[in-house]
């Protein structure tokens, strides 16, 4: 299999001055292979978001090197980087994923609509039936619940076939019925179409079988490879 | 379709009503503050101007450079009445004297007072000065007199039909006093009229001066007064050998004008700097949108907008606000002159303002404020492209 995502000696340190620096990330290196279902964990403070945030490009790392989809992303330009963000990510963060300024239609077009694609409302459409909000499309993106709100933005991570859909506690905001909902959603969405999950979370239960376990502490990443689940 | 761009601009403009009312009314109160000035001074300019020409210096005016005319005034106005552009022309005599009136035993002098002589059949063709009689009528004898309402005013009790005495200094140093017959009364709004004069026969005030054949001044109406240059340039071209100074109504008012020209352009100035502020009120109403859509910008950003796509977007808003602003205002002006024509404005009964529609200045306003709503956009924007999506993110 493919390694969609290649981490090497991934370092993140916050602070210019010695006396108040934080090593978020020391020296991470984990591989992800296309269409596996990745959970980062560990406690509050470990580095989750951080690493999350550096493979979505959001953020950029001290050193190291990540590799998504063949690419090492610190060889990109900004402009390379929006592009890379809208063609090869796809995010789904904890609150406010949406922009309320737009229905939920809309807000699943956007992603399409900069990558210039045709037929992006068609598309669109089709994927929030996938995710069960058929009857929510037209609605305002800030009038629909927090579980509705998660799987528009899982239906918008998935808009242009990402390399990688990143989540950061997708669930983290949600009761324990409509989170298990979510997960399920995920993973079923990893399922038929193959797409990449990389979901960092405290609720590790709530997943159950999955193909990677990154378990961070203080900074440092430890991998658990799972035996990879039968299909079901 | 409409581009994704566009319309975020829009919904995020117009989901936020209050910021952009704000940010619409600065521009539109910016331009309705200039053409409410442009109605109200502009309009007094041209009132003034208006009043100027029509009861005193005529479209063109002519005099001479020894200050008396020697020439026939029959044969000047027979020449300017050939040229197809002249509606009429009338000479004018200027002088000054004394008037007294007495009454119940009493006598009241007044000092100074311009004298004007005019020829009744001429002058109401060239001048509408004959209309600003309210009381009574013109000038029709060589005995009759019209006095302004500051003279009537100064005079006393003067009716229609009184007595009084006209004394002037002859050209030999002599006094020269006549009775004339009070035939009518003179006020316009605004004074501009023969409010401060004493209007006679041409004939009767040459005698009494011992200028029998003598003008003061030629004043010519034109059909269009645009082409006021051509027929000046034609007469002095005729005139060579003569020493006449014909003068377009700019240049025979130019000295009651320059100081109020100067005041108009102050005006327009703060005008200018009232739309300035509408640009820094922008700036800060956009700076709030900006700051209010931190969130946004960072959900934006991490699904794959560029930094100038953001740019475009706040820019877009930008110019949103001047474009409507640009209308409204515009749309508020046009009305306010609008109205002012119609009513034919004026402030405490004072002359009724001269008011216009100044297409290429109107143009020329909507588009500089569209222009400097545009420009107020421009830093926020720029602020907006520097939110990293990141920290943009931490704003939950
Ligand atoms: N911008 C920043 N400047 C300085 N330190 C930071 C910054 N962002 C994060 N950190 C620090 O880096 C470490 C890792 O933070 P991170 O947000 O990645 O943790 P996390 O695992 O996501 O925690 P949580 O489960 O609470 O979300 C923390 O000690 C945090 O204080
Ligand atoms: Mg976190």
């Amino acid at each position: 299999m493919s390694k969609v995502l290649d981490i090497r000696n991934l370092y993140k340190i916050y602070g210019k001055e010695k006396v108040n620096q934080v090593t978020a990330l020391d020296d991470v290196s984990f591989s992800i292979d296309q269409g596996e279902f990745a959970l980062i964990v560990g406690s509050s403070g470990s580095g989750k978001s951080t690493l999350l945030n550096i493979i979505g490009l959001l953020d950029k790392p001290t050193n190291g090197t990540v590799r998504v989809a063949g690419t090492d992303t610190s060889k990109l330009n900004d402009g390379q980087i929006s592009s890379f963000r809208n063609k090869k990510v796809g995010f789904v963060f904890q609150f406010s994923n949406l922009l309320s300024d737009l229905t939920v239609l809309e807000n699943v077009m956007l992603p399409m609509q900069m990558a210039g694609m045709q037929k992006s409302r068609e598309k669109a459409t089709e994927l929030l039936m996938a995710v069960g909000l058929k009857d929510q499309m037209k609605q305002r993106a800030d009038r629909i619940s927090g579980g509705q709100a998660q799987r528009a933005a899982i239906a918008r991570g998935l808009a242009n076939q990402p390399a990688l859909v990143l989540a950061d506690e997708p669930t983290g905001n949600l009761d324990s019925v409509t989170s298990k909902n979510v997960v399920k959603l995920m993973k079923s969405m990893c399922e038929t179409l193959g797409q990449t999950f990389v979901v960092v979370t405290h609720d590790q239960e709530d997943f159950g079988n999955v193909d990677h376990i990154i378990q961070m502490r203080d900074g440092k990443a430890f991998e658990t490879s799972m035996v990879r689940r039968v299909a079901t | 379709m409409l581009d994704y761009r566009l319309k975020l601009a829009k919904r995020m403009l117009f989901n936020k009503k209050g910021s952009l009312i704000g940010a619409v009314l600065a521009v539109t109160i910016g331009i309705l503050v200039i053409h409410v000035n442009f109605v109200i001074f502009q309009g007094l300019y041209d009132a003034i101007v208006r009043d100027i020409t029509e009861y005193r210096n005529g479209d063109i005016l002519v005099t001479d450079e020894s200050n008396l005319i020697e020439k026939s005034d029959t044969m000047l106005v027979n020449w300017f009445s050939r040229i197809p552009d002249v509606k009429a022309a009338a000479p004018r005599f200027s002088s000054n004297g004394e008037i007294n009136i007495t009454k119940n035993g009493g006598m009241i002098e007044t000092n100074r007072i311009p004298l004007l002589g005019v020829d009744p059949i001429q002058d109401i063709q060239a001048s509408s000065a004959h209309t600003t009689v309210s009381e009574g009528s013109y000038v029709f004898s060589h005995n009759s007199i019209v006095l302004g309402s500051n003279i009537v005013r100064d005079l006393g009790d003067v009716h229609v039909g009184d007595s009084i005495e006209v004394g002037v200094v002859n050209r030999w140093g002599q006094d020269e006093v006549r009775r004339f017959i009070v035939s009518g009364i003179a006020t316009s709004p605004g004074g501009q009229g023969l409010d401060y004069s004493a209007v006679v026969h041409i004939d009767t005030l040459r005698d009494m001066l011992d200028r029998k054949g003598y003008t003061s001044s030629i004043m010519v109406k034109l059909h269009d007064p645009s082409s006021a240059e051509n027929v000046r340039d034609l007469f002095l071209a005729s005139f060579v050998n003569d020493d006449f100074v014909a003068e377009t109504i700019e240049e025979s008012a130019e000295q009651q004008l320059a100081g109020f020209r100067s005041g108009i352009a102050m005006i327009n100035m703060i005008g200018y700097f009232g739309m300035m502020s509408s640009a820094f009120a922008i700036v800060t109403i956009q700076m709030m949108l900006v700051n209010g859509k931190t969130k946004e910008i960072g959900i934006m950003r991490s699904i794959g907008a560029r930094r100038k796509d953001i740019l475009v977007i706040f820019i877009m808003q930008g110019i949103l606000i001047g474009f409507i602003g640009a209308a409204a205002g515009t749309g508020a002006g046009l009305a306010y002159t609008f109205y002012a024509k119609e009513t034919k404005l004026s402030f405490n009964n004072s002359l009724p303002l001269e008011v216009s529609f100044d297409w290429p200045k109107i143009f020329q306003t909507a588009l500089t404020s569209f222009g400097l709503a545009v420009l107020a956009s421009l830093y926020p924007s720029f602020r907006a492209t520097r939110l990293l999506p990141v920290e943009a993110m931490r704003y939950v």
